[in-house]
């Protein structure tokens, strides 16, 4: 097998070192094609119906992702040399490329070049790497070409033009993207292509014939060299550069070099970095740190149009504190505010493709040919991208996705190109779609890899499963569910028995998924990747394969299911005396709703025993509740709105405020309970990889628009620890009934959101979970959506001796990665309701104009933003018409937080009520929009 | 890190079943009673044997057998950065007492009872897998020296690393941080001699690199069995047997 | 060293006094020379480091030669036991190949090695390592590290402008390219080893055994003298010095002649 020629590579890194390495030249790194005589086709990729092969030139690859994932391009041969280049050059290129090598519905197959005895080229004295591997690439077509003898067309696709001459001389057909393109006779696949260089300048200039606006907008990034020296010097800081989502003209650098974040203003100092770019920031001198900013907001020509939206839940969804209404009041100015910066180059560049739709514009007169067009983004976030497309027409009312290609500095927009079409644009499924795609979230059904994982339908506990004895039998007890109507994944029960001496137990029992969920298996892995369901209004995009969620894993009533359940023995006054945690059999006697069960408890004629468990549990779930508000939790609220959605037709037909019972808190109680005494458990046996949930208290800086609002209204919240805020915000009764919720509300979105983390990345301070004054928390209740639960249950198995910890566990950098995903994925999963929700809102509204109330939150320049509680949105009502600015009419009272008019006939103040009138316009064909108007 | 591609070829075009090239050359050092000079892929290593001969070190005289001293020593140069290391570190006075006591199973010592047999290991240059390497010019050195001994003893590493098996690390893979089994077997009882392991590995994962570990040996058994005989016919043609 | 009765020890030296070795040789004939000369076998290793030129000597290099004697080469070495010899033979070859303490008239232009003056500068490592022992080994360090030398390629550096003055600047290694070293004006080292009354090159440790005294020195492809040493402690008549280093630099043509056939023949080796 082993050839056994082997020489040495020399290569330098960093330092003086000299590295040697091995590399064995192998004979036995076959073709790919089925047909091959020669080589061993067990594992040919390549089609054999197909009479031509392309080999991919680095370049084409590392640029023409898109069009490489189209279907029309296939039979091509990757060459390892190039996936190392792209692997250098560009991982999520890299990336993509393994996943279409890996699809198995394409014919992508990669040839180890680098590693075959024929096809290794050494480099030669004076040739530079580059041009070694184009000669690596071109050997290699040539050896194809050889091999696979005259039948089969082998094509080299180049778009360096020296290495398609140096090929053509060699006697290899070589084309360029372009004319290979051009030669498939499908124009669409045209708009895919990136455009090089040279044609982009050629571009603008046809777009701005006027030769005044062809001037440099953004100064020129500094070359890599002067950027590392920079940093060197400390006189650039690295960092990640993230946009504000509810301005993108300004954005934050988080750098470790100042241990401070840098505010960007403006675009111009933005310099052509996209969110999520790796930059290298200068600062500007500290004078400039507060006036540009006043400076800048007023020069940008397209301001960031406020959209009605979702009231946030945190304030990780909220726009950062950015001291609003400035200027008026003069102390504001004096203080020493973040630095601010301006980026002078991008180290790394976080492009990818995007979501959203063609700005509109006019059809250009009588051209069938191309078109140019800006496109914008759903994520305001990203910048207008111009691209060309010969398709405008069909493009213009739908939602298409494109990708970013470069971004001259003397044009004002970045360039790109078409990638694919969603959908109509305002269609409730392409609307989706995009929430999806814009969240990241894979809706895609189950691979039958992972569905080859399920066990066998239909399901039922084996004699296996009663007899094992780490499963405990606990189908004698009375178990009950209690969950929203229509739920079909019921991942907890409960039970409560009464003792003699008048203790309880109480039993709280999970799905036990892990069962049937192991790890490293295509499922797990799966489940890790999605990391938790995802809710929308109208679908539920599961974790896990539906068998499991709703039938085998799902504790529905009257089946036997096995569970993993956490048992109490408490006294009267919720005492809790021990615990104890085991795997178990259950089999549910009821599965009740809220209603149900609150009905149940409130129905004095009712005393059968199933009730009389609710009422006890009821009753201790009361007191749980009253000692953990007295520990300082908070009770917060959210305006969290319910749709009722047609089955037909899947519009919403009614929408309103999400109803809270004492049923849902009972329910909550146990779980918490749960949750924190499992949290104790792993934590003590595994100090190190436990995977926990967090809640950092939030800053005075987070809270200060909270105290600003409460002080305009005369309210003083004490804000020292959440124990203080709890006590004051209980004492927060205004002249309504409402005017408590919405301080909580308001309060609410001060606050951070909880996260995942692994123990051993933090010191036990830092474990806190804030919001439920609890020192431990963790997630346990609901591993049919959760991962952080499947993680959970593994570690409390462990924790028990019944199960080894998956090999996973001792790799804390793994651990800690799951963490950051689950995290990550946890809160794109949040957003896609919220963008679900606002798309259903405004489907809602479409056919119906509606008159409501609604509280002022927030005072701007030229209105307010009000929140809406019966739909739980918020949204700008306009006092003056956008364009004419104030126009003086309107003044500003930062203090008193008012908004007066100049004559003082009329004056708003924050919270107050007002009434307004919604109803969906569209301002421009097919951008349909929520306004918000006084009435 | 990728150290396996989803092709299934290393980092240097080895599959993960496979060894380096082995090569080896008995008698590299004139003046030592004997000496071998044995290469796996760039580790390169020489050994020398001086003995039996009279105990240097009264004191340390053994009656019932012959007293086995081993030295192993690391040139300046043979890593990539060149580091002056002090002679008889722990590092090397670890590797030293390692190959020692496998040596020693090996070695008829009862046959030579208040002598001495010294086993000097240079390495001229470091790849990963040292240790192997260093036992295997020494069994070669032993047989040149025409020392009795059971058996050879052979040695060969693997790791596992991308969840998958490897064998025979080379130092871009061992210093990935992966689990590193060295094994030393006997190849005709294939008893096991030597076995290190650093770093985690779950038993039953552990059980398959081992085995693999073995594998490597025989394979290094036989290549050394192979030399030796070329070697014996050589002298057969130059003595005129 | 080595144990030799009486009569051996006559025949030694009688056989000298009549031009005649142990193992056939003339007096100033050397043995076959690989990288190895008869048993005795030598590694030499030259590794490059960017480092920071001395203060004193701001726009040259540095470069430093050490030895280490293996084990393997004779149980003696065993431990500490090399170190004695190692530091010797260090010594020796410093003073034949590296001149005065101000660098002028050594074997390696010093200069050479600067990148910026003052600031970055190669370090070159010499390394011998001793691997087996026969007798003569500072004649075959020598050999063996104008060998190395003149296999040795620098990379390239390129200086990163712009950087500000009071700094380390940031450089940039050139892959591609490398700087050869000119060994032409490396020396190389003879051991005249005096027997009896007689001087012999290339002695083996038995002859080694014999020696009153022992003069090596480097000798230049000119025939300049760039470095001498004495070893042993016997004295020697000035005359008798002369006279040694007459023949020394004659010896050493042949040596060098043959050492760079040698190593062309194993470049020639190795492009293949």
């Amino acid at each position: 097998m082993l050839q056994n020629k082997s020489f040495v590579r020399k290569t330098r890194q960093g330092k003086v070192v000299k590295v040697v390495r091995e590399h064995y030249l192998r004979d036995d790194i076959y073709c790919g094609a089925p047909s091959c005589q020669v080589c061993d086709t067990k594992d040919a990729r390549l089609s054999s119906s197909i009479p031509s092969v392309l080999v991919l030139d680095t370049n084409v690859v590392l640029n023409q992702i898109d069009l490489l994932e189209n279907p029309a391009i296939n039979n091509v041969v990757v060459l390892s040399v190039v996936l190392d280049e792209a692997k250098n050059k560009n991982l999520s290129v890299y990336n993509r490329l393994r996943a279409l090598c890996s699809n198995s519905l394409r014919n992508f197959f990669v040839f180890s070049n680098e590693y075959h005895k024929d096809t290794y080229v050494k480099a030669m004295v004076g040739e530079s790497p580059n041009d070694r591997n184009d000669r690596a690439i071109r050997v290699a077509t040539q050896w194809y070409q050889n091999h696979l003898g005259s039948r089969v067309q082998v094509l080299l696709i180049t778009n360096d033009r020296e290495n398609k001459r140096k090929a053509t001389e060699e006697g290899i057909s070589a084309e360029t993207v372009e004319s290979f393109v051009k030669s498939l006779g499908q124009p669409e696949l045209l708009d895919l292509l990136v455009r090089p260089q040279s044609d982009d300048v050629h571009m603008v200039d046809s777009e701005d014939l006027r030769p005044s606006k062809r001037k440099v907008i953004y100064t020129e990034h500094k070359p890599m060299s002067e950027i590392t020296a920079g940093l060197h010097s400390r006189i650039y800081h690295q960092g990640k550069l993230r946009v504000n989502r509810y301005n993108p003209f300004e954005a934050y650098v988080g750098s470790e070099s100042i241990g401070d974040e840098i505010i960007i203003y403006g675009r111009p100092n933005m310099n052509r970095a996209f969110d999520g770019d790796i930059v290298a920031v200068e600062l500007l001198p500290q004078e400039q740190w507060q006036e540009e900013k006043s400076l800048l907001l007023a020069d940008e020509e397209d301001e960031p149009e406020d959209d009605v939206h979702l009231v946030p839940a945190s304030a990780d969804d909220a726009p950062r504190v950015a001291n609003p209404v400035e200027g008026s009041d003069g102390t504001m100015k004096s203080v020493a505010s973040r630095p601010a910066g301006r980026v002078v180059g991008v180290i790394k560049r976080n492009w990818h493709s995007y979501c959203g739709s063609l700005e509109p514009m006019p059809m250009p007169a009588g051209n069938a040919g191309i078109a140019h067009a800006l496109f914008v983004s759903k994520d305001n976030r990203i910048p207008k991208i111009r691209i060309q497309t010969r398709q405008l027409e069909n493009l213009m009312d739908k939602r298409i996705i494109v990708a970013v290609d470069s971004w001259d500095c003397s044009s004002r927009y970045p360039s790109g190109h078409y990638v694919r079409t969603i959908g109509q644009i305002g269609d409730r499924d392409t609307e989706s779609e995009v929430v999806l795609i814009e969240n990241d979230i894979d809706a895609r059904p189950f691979s039958s890899q992972v569905l080859a994982c399920l066990p066998p339908i239909p399901w039922s506990v084996s004699p296996e499963d009663l007899s094992n004895p780490i499963r405990q039998d606990l189908r004698h007890i009375r178990v009950f569910s209690v969950d929203p109507p229509g739920c079909r994944d019921i991942d907890d029960a409960l039970h409560c028995t009464a003792f003699p001496n008048g203790n309880f137990e109480v039993g709280v029992h999970i799905a036990d998924v892990t069962n049937f969920v192991h790890s490293g298996t295509p499922l797990d892995e799966e489940a890790t990747q999605r990391g938790t369901s995802v809710y929308l209004v109208e679908r539920r995009i599961d974790m896990l394969p539906k068998p499991l969620t709703e039938d085998i894993c799902s504790l529905r009533a009257d089946v036997e299911r096995l569970a993993f359940s956490v048992i109490w023995e408490m006294t009267p006054e919720a005492e809790i005396i021990s615990t104890r945690f085991t795997k178990s059999i259950i089999k549910s006697c009821a599965a009740l709703s809220y209603v149900e069960a609150q009905a149940r408890m409130d129905d004095r004629r009712m005393v059968d025993p199933l009730t009389a468990d609710l009422r006890n549990m009821n009753s201790l779930a009361k007191i749980m509740r009253q000692r953990r508000i007295e520990r300082g939790a908070l009770t917060l609220a959210s305006a969290e709105v319910k749709f009722q959605i047609d089955t037909e037709t899947h519009d919403p037909l009614d929408i309103g405020m999400y109803q809270i019972r004492e049923a849902n808190q009972m329910v909550e109680e146990f779980m918490l309970a749960a949750n924190i005494s499992v949290a104790e458990k792993i934590l003590k046996h595994f100090p190190v990889c436990s995977l926990l949930r967090r809640h950092p208290s939030p800053t005075k800086e987070m809270l200060e628009p909270l105290l600003r609002t409460a002080g305009a209204v005369g309210l003083s919240l004490d804000v020292s620890s959440s124990k203080a805020l709890a006590d004051s915000l209980d004492h927060a009764v205004g002249d309504d009934p409402y005017f408590n919720k919405l301080i909580r509300i308001l309060a609410t979105r001060c606050m951070s959101q909880a996260v995942y983390f692994c123990s051993g990345d933090l010191s036990p301070p830092e474990f806190f979970h804030y919001g439920l004054a609890a020192l431990l928390y963790t997630h346990f209740t609901s591993p049919i959506r959760r991962y952080a639960d499947v993680v959970v249950h593994r570690l409390l198995a462990a924790s028990l001796g019944i199960y080894k910890l998956p090999n996973i566990f001792q790799d804390r950098p793994q651990l800690t990665s799951i963490a950051d995903n689950l995290n990550y994925r946890h809160r794109n999963a949040q957003m896609a309701s919220r963008a679900s929700v606002e798309l259903h809102t405004i489907i809602y509204f479409r056919t119906r104009p509606t008159d409501t109330q609604a509280r002022i939150v927030k005072l701007r320049s030229n209105g307010f933003i009000v929140f809406v509680p019966k739909y739980g949105i918020e949204g700008p009502v306009y006092l003056t018409a956008r364009g004419e600015k104030g126009g003086g009419e309107w003044s500003v009272d930062e203090q008193q937080q008012k908004i007066k008019k100049m004559d003082g006939s009329v004056c708003y103040s924050v919270l107050d009520t007002v009434n307004i009138h919604m109803e969906v316009v569209e301002p421009q064909p097919n951008r349909p929009k929520l306004q918000l108007t006084l009435v | 890190m990728e150290f396996v591609s989803p092709e299934g070829l290393r980092l240097d075009g080895r599959r993960p079943m496979e060894m380096r090239q082995l090569r080896a050359k008995i008698g590299a050092v004139d003046k030592a009673h004997g000496s071998a000079y044995f290469e796996m892929g760039n580790t390169k290593v020489i050994a020398a044997v001086y003995g039996p001969r009279e105990v240097q070190n009264r004191s340390q005289q053994l009656n019932d057998q012959a007293l086995v001293r081993c030295e192993y020593t690391m040139a300046n140069f043979s890593t990539g950065d060149r580091r002056r290391k002090p002679k008889g570190d722990r590092r090397s006075t670890e590797i030293s007492l390692v190959i020692r006591q496998t040596m020693e199973a090996c070695i008829m010592t009862h046959l030579m009872p208040r002598s001495q047999i010294d086993i000097f290991v240079q390495v001229l240059q470091a790849d990963g897998g040292t240790r192997s390497a260093c036992i295997n010019a020494a069994t070669l050195a032993l047989a040149d020296a025409g020392i009795p001994m059971h058996d050879l003893v052979t040695s060969c590493s693997a790791g596992y690393l991308n969840s998958t098996p490897l064998l025979d690390l080379n130092y871009v893979e061992d210093s990935a941080g992966g689990p590193d089994v060295t094994v030393g077997i006997l190849p005709k009882s294939t008893k096991v001699t030597l076995l290190q392991m650093d770093s985690k590995l779950p038993m039953d994962i552990f059980e398959n690199v081992m085995q693999l570990a073995t594998e490597g040996c025989k394979a290094v058994a036989n290549y050394i069995r192979e030399v030796l005989l070329e070697k014996t016919k050589e002298r057969q043609k130059f003595h005129g047997v | 060293m080595v144990g030799l009765s009486i009569g051996e020890k006559h025949f030694i030296e009688g056989g000298v006094a009549q031009d005649i070795r142990t193992d056939g040789r003339r007096r100033l004939v050397y043995r076959p020379i690989q990288v190895r000369m008869g048993g005795t076998e030598v590694i030499a290793s030259v590794k490059a480091e960017l480092g920071r030129p001395s203060s004193l000597q701001p726009d040259k290099g540095k470069v430093f030669i050490n030895v280490d004697c293996s084990p393997t080469a004779d149980p003696i070495f065993e431990g500490r036991g090399g170190e004695e010899l190692s530091t010797e033979l260090s010594g020796a070859l410093q003073i034949c190949l590296l001149g005065g303490k101000s660098g002028a008239g050594a074997a390696i232009d010093l200069s050479s090695l600067s990148i910026v003056g003052g600031k970055i500068c190669w370090d070159l490592y010499i390394d011998g390592l001793v691997v087996s022992a026969d007798g003569n080994l500072l004649d075959a360090l020598g050999a063996a590290i104008k060998a190395a030398l003149s296999n040795t390629g620098i990379p390239k550096v390129n200086v990163a402008a712009g950087a500000s003055s009071d700094e380390q600047p940031e450089v940039d290694i050139s892959d591609e390219e490398f700087l050869q070293f000119d060994t032409s004006a490396v020396p190389v080292i003879i051991t005249l080893t005096e027997v009896g009354r007689h001087y012999i090159v290339d002695a083996t440790p038995e002859e080694e055994s014999h020696m009153n005294s022992a003069i090596s020195m480097s000798v230049n492809r000119k025939g300049n003298i760039c470095g001498l040493t004495k070893r042993g402690s016997a004295g020697l008549d000035p005359s008798v010095i002369l006279d040694m280093i007459s023949v020394g630099i004659h010896v050493s043509e042949q040596l060098m002649n043959k050492l760079d056939s040698e190593i062309a023949a194993a470049e020639a080796c190795e492009e293949e």
